[in-house]
């Protein structure tokens, strides 16, 4: 097999890694501030898409602005959905929290085909078929687009993290929430971001995604596993692990993919994930996971 | 006065009574169709039922069977055999039907025909591809179900014998869903290809609803085969569509491409020149039947009809044709006619059943040329 | 005590009404709807235990449930065992590979639990859509055949109508419900709510949690796996859509609503999800968007569903100065 092969495969791999990492970080964050599993994250995914293309195809928005209008109301939703919900729970019971993210999933998803059918509906935008050739090596233009959306929000979600009161405020939560309690950290505020971050993180993934894959409601529902395992992989609660474990796992997918049949590639994440479980629980990364 | 009060109240039991016998009698005939409304694939369910619905509103335009007006109800499976065995259990037990149609995913028709077997109800499928249903269907086997839809394995065998026509049958490279339907597919290529001492390069299976197919469409290309048989449906054929299209394709594609169903886009291109695809139906067929059916469909719904709704429309017709050629809803005198159909297809062949229940119409091999579809043969099945 | 007397009375008897249904009607769809009641009804007993009793959140209950329907049909149709052996060997098998994934991931926590029991269903999909030499995948194995039981006293019973699998699996139902009861009115039982309630504090009291949750784990998974094996025999063919999730969604709904740890709450709501949802006709969508608000509603404001609201009410009438003590 010539270079071009490896190089299209990690191509590939690297551009769906970051799109796992943008879906995987948010999990990561609302988990490491609330200690909640949020089920539904994959939802928030497929309605940033549907946004997206409705934005795109109905009122005639161009890409970038729909991108930032859909980010903006993730965003909104993101504070919305702990107000209304996530924030009664204040992190009782874990098993509460994923049934109760799980109901949330149930009404979105199903809500979804219900409201929109399960046809798919492809988004059209000038550059839907032009690619970036070198050599033998092809990349579409609209998946650079994502790829460069994806960095973009790395940088910005690093920047909050690191550089902002705030940013540090969460990670101090997600450390050690009784700690970060006596200093006098609000965990409400504090929580209210993160979750808003978060969703806001997968509405930002689907609506870079939209002109790259078919729209329709069942699009999370292969995502969010996924996440969840990516999640373990990198060490629950740690938000850069996640984003690591998230690219590696995309370029090791299109890889095996390349050799393997395509199963192994779809069934690698959750072999890994066990592997983790079983010989390094805090996964790659630490931080552990939480008793 | 209790006298006249004794007879009006005599004279309108009486007429009630009439009415209701009378309406006993003049009621619609019943249909049952069990479908996947919901789930995975509900787009199918969706043209199953609207096509199933064209043909029943045409009958009753023209006044109905045996005087009477047509009815059909849709049951939900979801694609799942435990589903449709409560569902149709149901409208068995309800004793209303005349007969039963589709089911749509084979696992599910393999399931309910015990239960049509035992109410004595037929059934008539119109989309399910296993072959295992013709196969247990007719003489010794299940005498109720019949099967409307041409198998895959014929139809592969008609493609094969297309493409080895021209030389080109002995590099096939084979990327299928994980369904019955993408098995199938593989199946029925291999043992068309094995009749003439070939076999398929490579064979690949995705799972429904994964949606990023650039590493192993990038692996198919390294290894250079002369054509590619795609076995997609739904979102996973847009997404493959265009992500083969980013990748440049290079490689014509075979099988049941859905040429009918491949962005506007990209056909014009001439990206998919090349392609051969053998379908039970398109909706390009150039005869008056299909050239109405497709205006019809089109005026009610917005869009063409896909295979699935031209499948559920043909058997639902076939189905009707039973029914007035019995001259009653008996369901055994239904199944009767049923098994002496004569019915011209829109196709432009006739419908019959074979000694397994099975009809064998035509096929159609569509090739693309020149950014255009293009029907190049049918061929019997 | 002759509250006790008169509960078993009552036991006894809708459980004799419910043998007598076929005799009553012949309508084969409330026969339907008799089996898809025994068969979830024993699903989500035994999801009750492992989540309502022992406090542990597991999506594995329908990954056994299709490893008991596969072993049993693999079993009888390739090596000629008969329906009880391969059933039972269903559900050991289901009972095995639920103690390595309960051992495993329980060492660390519940929540790996959780997930773990997540990633397991669905690999169970994957390996039965490709592990296409033994489970023919997505084809699935059709036209099982009709069982013959060989009873004792030398009876063999041939199950060729739906009226008899309806009392095959309404009896198995009642074994497993009265071995569920039997667990959860003994010192086990006992345990197990002590573990959910405080582990440190039942640890302490010399309780080790891991094998009472190891037990739970192990007889909800042979109970559902039996269960799968003679359903799947039922239905005449076994496919991938067993793993379904929307499975586990209707357990889980099942469980919620009647009440984790509520043994006669989820016995009793697993009889109504069953017939409801058919009676009313809500096309599948819209049902399950009502139960997801459900389960919101559930976990937001009566995490104890219908059984903790009723034993509430109990308690709050005991509490009533002057009351008698139950």
């Amino acid at each position: 097999m010539d270079l071009s092969f490896y190089i299209q495969l990690l191509l590939n791999g690297v551009v769906i890694g970051v799109i796992y990492a943008l879906v995987a970080m948010g999990l990561s964050l609302i988990f490491g501030v609330l200690e909640i599993v949020n089920f539904a994250h994959g939802e928030f995914y497929m309605l940033g898409a549907m946004l997206a293309y409705f934005l795109s195809m109905n009122v005639g928005l161009g890409y970038w602005p729909a991108v930032l209008v859909v980010t903006a109301v993730a965003v909104a939703l993101g504070y919305v959905l702990y107000e209304a919900l996530l924030g009664s729970l204040r992190g009782q019971s874990f098993e509460r929290s994923i049934l109760l993210t799980l109901g949330l999933s149930m009404v979105l998803q199903n809500g979804a085909v219900f409201l929109f059918t399960t046809t798919p509906r492809m988004m059209q935008t000038r550059y839907s078929y032009s690619n970036v050739i070198v050599g033998d090596v092809r990349v579409s233009v609209m998946r650079l687009f994502a790829l460069g959306l994806g960095l973009l929000a790395f940088a910005a979600l690093y920047l909050i993290l690191y550089r902002t009161r705030v940013g540090r405020a969460m990670r101090g939560v997600a450390q050690n929430r009784e700690a970060a309690l006596m200093v006098g950290i609000d965990p409400r505020a504090v929580s209210r971001l993160a979750v808003a971050i978060g969703i806001g993180l997968s509405g930002l993934a689907g609506a870079a995604l939209a002109p790259v894959y078919a729209v329709h409601p069942l699009m999370g529902f292969s995502f969010v596993f996924k996440a969840f395992a990516i999640i373990i992989i990198g060490g629950l609660g740690n938000i850069s692990g996640a984003a690591i474990a998230a690219v590696a796992l995309g370029i090791l997918e299109s890889v095996a993919g390349g050799f393997l049949p395509l199963v192994m590639a779809d069934a690698l994440a959750f072999i890994a994930m066990i592997a983790i479980l079983l010989l390094r629980p805090q996964g790659l990364f630490g931080r552990g996971v939480r008793v | 006065m209790r006298k006249v009060r004794v007879t009006i109240a005599v004279a309108a039991v009486a007429a009630l009574a009439f009415s209701v016998f009378a309406r006993a009698q003049d009621g619609p005939i019943m249909i049952g169709s069990s479908i996947p409304l919901t789930g995975g694939v509900a787009t199918f369910g969706q043209h199953s039922r609207w096509g199933s619905e064209l043909a029943i509103a045409e009958a009753n335009a023209k006044g109905g069977v045996l005087g009477r007006k047509l009815e059909i109800d849709f049951q939900d499976n979801r694609c799942n055999p435990a589903e449709a065995v409560k569902s149709v259990t149901q409208m068995l037990a309800e004793k209303k039907y005349v007969a039963i149609l589709d089911g749509l995913c084979s696992s599910v028709v393999l399931a309910i025909m015990p239960l049509v077997e035992r109410a004595g109800v037929p059934l008539v499928v119109a989309n399910a591809s296993a072959t295992s249903i013709a196969e247990r269907s007719g003489v010794g086997g299940n005498k109720w179900t019949f099967k409307v839809n041409p198998t895959d394995a014929s139809m592969l065998d008609a493609l094969i014998g297309w493409l080895d026509k021209d030389g080109k049958a002995n590099n096939i490279a084979f990327l299928g869903e994980d369904t019955d339907f993408g098995r199938a597919g593989s199946t029925g290529l291999e043992n068309a290809l094995k009749k003439r001492n070939l076999k398929l390069a490579t064979v690949d299976f995705f799972q429904k609803g994964a949606p990023d197919f650039t590493p192993v469409f990038t692996k198919i290309k390294a290894k250079k085969p002369a054509l590619l048989a795609l076995y997609a449906v739904d979102a996973d054929f847009q997404n493959a569509m265009r992500q083969w299209y980013s990748l440049g394709g290079g490689v014509p594609l075979t099988g049941r491409v859905l040429v009918d169903q491949v962005p506007k886009e990209i056909i014009d291109s001439g990206f998919l020149d090349g392609t051969t695809s053998v379908q039970p139906y398109d909706p390009s067929v150039d005869t008056p039947g299909n050239r109405a059916f497709v205006e019809a469909f089109k005026k009610l719904h917005n869009v063409p009809p896909i295979l699935v709704s031209f499948e559920a429309y043909e058997a639902t017709k076939v189905l009707i044709d039973a029914i007035r050629r019995a001259g009653t809803t008996n369901p055994a005198a239904v199944r009767d006619a049923l098994a002496t159909t004569k019915l011209p297809s829109m196709l432009g062949t006739t419908i019959e059943f074979d000694d397994h229940n099975l009809a064998h119409n035509n096929a159609i091999i569509l090739t693309i040329k020149g950014g255009k579809v293009v029907i190049v043969g049918m061929s019997k099945t | 005590m002759r509250g006790g007397w008169l509960r078993a009375f009552l036991v006894v008897l809708g459980v004799a009404a419910l043998f007598a249904i076929p005799r009553v009607t012949g309508n084969e769809y409330v026969l339907a709807l008799g089996v898809s009641f025994a068969t979830f009804s024993v699903l989500s007993g035994g999801l009750n235990l492992v989540y309502g009793y022992t406090g542990l959140l597991s999506f594995a209950q329908v990954g056994f449930f299709g490893i008991g329907g596969y072993t049993a049909a693999l079993l009888v149709t390739e090596q000629d065992w008969s329906l009880w052996a391969g059933a039972a060997a269903g559900g050991v098998l289901a009972a095995l590979v639920g103690l390595v994934i309960g051992y495993s991931s329980l060492r660390l926590s519940r929540h790996a639990f959780a997930i773990v029991s997540l990633s397991f269903a669905l690999l169970c999909l994957i390996v039965a859509l490709e592990w296409v030499s033994l489970t023919r995948g997505a084809m699935g194995i059709p036209g099982l055949p009709v069982p013959t039981l060989s009873l004792p006293g030398g009876l063999r019973w041939r199950l060729g109508r739906p009226a008899d699998f309806y009392y095959l699996l309404l009896g198995f139902a009642v074994v497993a419900h009265a071995v569920i009861y039997l667990v959860v009115t003994s010192r086990l039982g006992r345990a197990m709510r002590a573990i959910k309630l405080n582990e440190p504090l039942a640890q302490s009291q010399g309780v080790n949690p891991l094998s009472y949750k190891l037990l739970a784990i192990a007889l909800s998974a042979l109970l559902a796996g039996i269960v799968g094996g003679l359903f799947v025999f039922y239905l005449t063919i076994v496919d991938p859509s067993i793993f379904d999730f929307y499975y586990t969604e209707t357990m889980l709904i099942m469980v919620i609503i009647g009440g984790p740890g509520s043994f006669w709450g989820v016995l009793g709501s697993s009889a109504v999800l069953s017939a409801l949802p058919d009676l009313l006709r809500f096309t599948t969508d819209l049902r399950m968007v009502l139960y997801g608000a459900v389960l919101i509603a559930a976990m937001l404001l009566f995490p104890g569903g219908v059984g903790g609201w009723l034993q509430r009410r109990r308690l709050a009438r005991w509490r009533r100065p002057g009351a008698v003590a139950p």
